[in-house]
């Protein structure tokens, strides 16, 4: 770190006990406990996990009154520890720094992105449903696997697993547990392979309450349905000779 | 009764099948049954109960949640007995009230209740926020289908919405503009077969009604046609409708006692 600088060379005068650089030692000071005091992390520049606790807890609030979910994204780069041992620290810095501005141009102005721990991410994302913000989640994941860092002509691959989940204004849960949950889905993701994005697709696949086949079916009876089956049967030989439709039973 | 108001959401899914038609004159008969009767027009951004019966009303619920008003002094009383809460004509922005907004107005509105024997509220069309929300507050889900299969198809889709997110399990049901009486059994039958053995939900026929000239007349005269004519069969099979929930609530009350 290039924070002590040789007193001597820094005074115009090339003094020893120099006020000017007492001044600027001071300063330097002040500016670093303000940063940390506006919640910047100083590497990547996201925002730090003092100020990440202090934003879910107010989206989750928002949520509670305005009825809008709040998605969160927690994120973590594959294999930064062998990257730290293989390429050392500075490398290991320079991938943080890669994925945080990659992601910072991914996402948008209302989302709250941070620098959760050393090699760990959260973004919050507010008024997002889980959809949204799981196809969020593979934009990032995307765009950091398609962009190695490059150093000295060498390619080094990126990749992060995310974990994706939603807080709805019904639930009464703390924060601490939104961030569990999405970690259980970060830690899935890790273990089926790395790379890739979990969340809860479980309510995508069952379709929910969406009618089905059979109930649209069922529902009218008698001459209802006869006409409809007919109407349907001289539509599909009008068709014989256009090809399959693939839309209808 | 009055402390605990039996409470009615009317509704349909499909726009135009006689839920407000089927609200003001359900009321109109409540009120000849000796009931305190007050009805909110819960299709908050496009007021239609006060079109049915005559009201030129100045405030609304817009008032009660935009301007804090209260809500006792927005409540018209076109007749003795019969409250009649209006909602606003062409203001969107009631559509999409806030959870916080919601909340506040039930507070009003349980408050409102004390004081009638029966509240009847009549909902939008579709299945968007303020009608689940409605739909989920009452103690009574009333919901009014016709023999056309869209109509069928949206209340099925409501009842599926409120009975697996909401855990609604009871129904009454009323049909509407049907051909003949026969009609109606058939219709509830059928519907009753499907909801029963998918959504495992309770439907109870509470009555229908057959198509009569009668009823868009007394739109267009803005006159509710229970009023108007009296003695007509419409009005007759409404009545039977009016009993029939009252006499459920009897026996509910008295199983609970």
């Amino acid at each position: 770190m290039k924070n002590i600088v040789d007193p001597v060379k820094l005074c115009p005068a090339e003094r020893e006990a120099c006020p000017l650089v007492e001044e600027l030692a001071s300063l330097r000071k002040e500016v670093a406990h303000l940063r940390k005091l506006i919640r910047i992390d100083a590497l990547t520049k996201l925002y730090n996990f003092r100020h990440f606790k202090e934003a879910l807890t107010t989206e989750m609030e928002r949520t509670r009154r305005t009825g809008l979910p709040t998605g969160l994204i927690i994120a973590d780069l594959d294999h930064f520890k062998s990257i730290n041992d293989t390429y050392g620290h500075e490398v290991g810095n320079m991938a943080l720094i890669s994925a945080a501005t990659l992601w910072m141009k991914q996402i948008r102005q209302l989302d709250i992105a941070c620098r959760y721990g050393g090699e760990e991410f959260a973004i919050i994302m507010p008024g997002t449903r889980l959809a949204m913000a799981a196809q969020a989640a593979e934009r990032l994941r995307s765009v950091l696997a398609n962009r190695p860092l490059v150093v000295d002509g060498h390619q080094i691959t990126l990749t992060a697993s995310f974990g994706v989940d939603c807080f709805q204004s019904g639930e009464a849960i703390p924060a601490d547990e939104f961030v569990d949950r999405a970690d259980h889905y970060l830690l899935k993701a890790k273990k089926s392979g790395r790379n890739r994005v979990c969340f809860d697709d479980v309510g995508m696949k069952d379709r929910g309450t969406e009618l089905s086949v059979d109930e649209r079916r069922l529902l009218f009876t008698g001459p209802y349905a006869a006409k409809s089956n007919d109407r349907d049967n001289q539509w599909q030989s009008k068709r014989k000779n256009k090809g399959p439709n693939q839309n209808v039973e | 009764m009055s402390n605990n108001p039996l409470t009615v959401c009317i509704a349909s899914g499909k726009g135009g099948v006689g839920k407000t038609s089927i609200t003001v004159n359900l009321a109109m008969s409540l009120l000849k049954e000796g009931k305190r009767v007050l009805i909110i027009d819960g299709d908050l951004g496009l007021a239609n109960v006060d079109i049915f019966i005559g009201l030129n009303p100045k405030t609304s619920i817009r008032d009660v949640v935009e301007r804090g008003y209260d809500p006792k002094v927005s409540v018209c009383f076109p007749r003795d007995g019969l409250g009649v809460l209006p909602a606003s004509s062409g203001v969107p922005e009631m559509v999409s009230l806030g959870l916080e907004e919601q909340l506040r107005l039930e507070g009003y509105f349980r408050e409102l209740f004390k004081s009638f024997d029966v509240v009847l509220i009549d909902t939008a069309a579709g299945i968007g926020a303020s009608v689940i929300w409605f739909n989920t507050f009452v103690r009574s889900n009333l919901i009014v289908i016709t023999p056309e299969p869209t109509s069928i198809t949206d209340a099925y889709a409501l009842i599926k919405v409120l009975s697996k997110k909401f855990n609604r399990t009871h129904f009454q049901i009323m049909v509407n503009m049907a051909e003949n009486e026969k009609e109606c059994k058939v219709v509830f039958g059928q519907f009753n077969k499907v909801a029963e053995s998918f959504l495992g939900v309770k439907l109870d026929y509470i009555g229908g009604l057959t198509l009569d000239p009668i009823v868009p007349k007394s739109v267009r005269e803005q006159r509710p046609f229970f009023e108007s004519a009296p003695r007509a069969g419409i009005s007759a099979a409404l009545k039977k409708v009016a009993l029939k929930i009252l006499a459920i609530e009897r026996d509910l009350q008295t199983k609970t006692a």
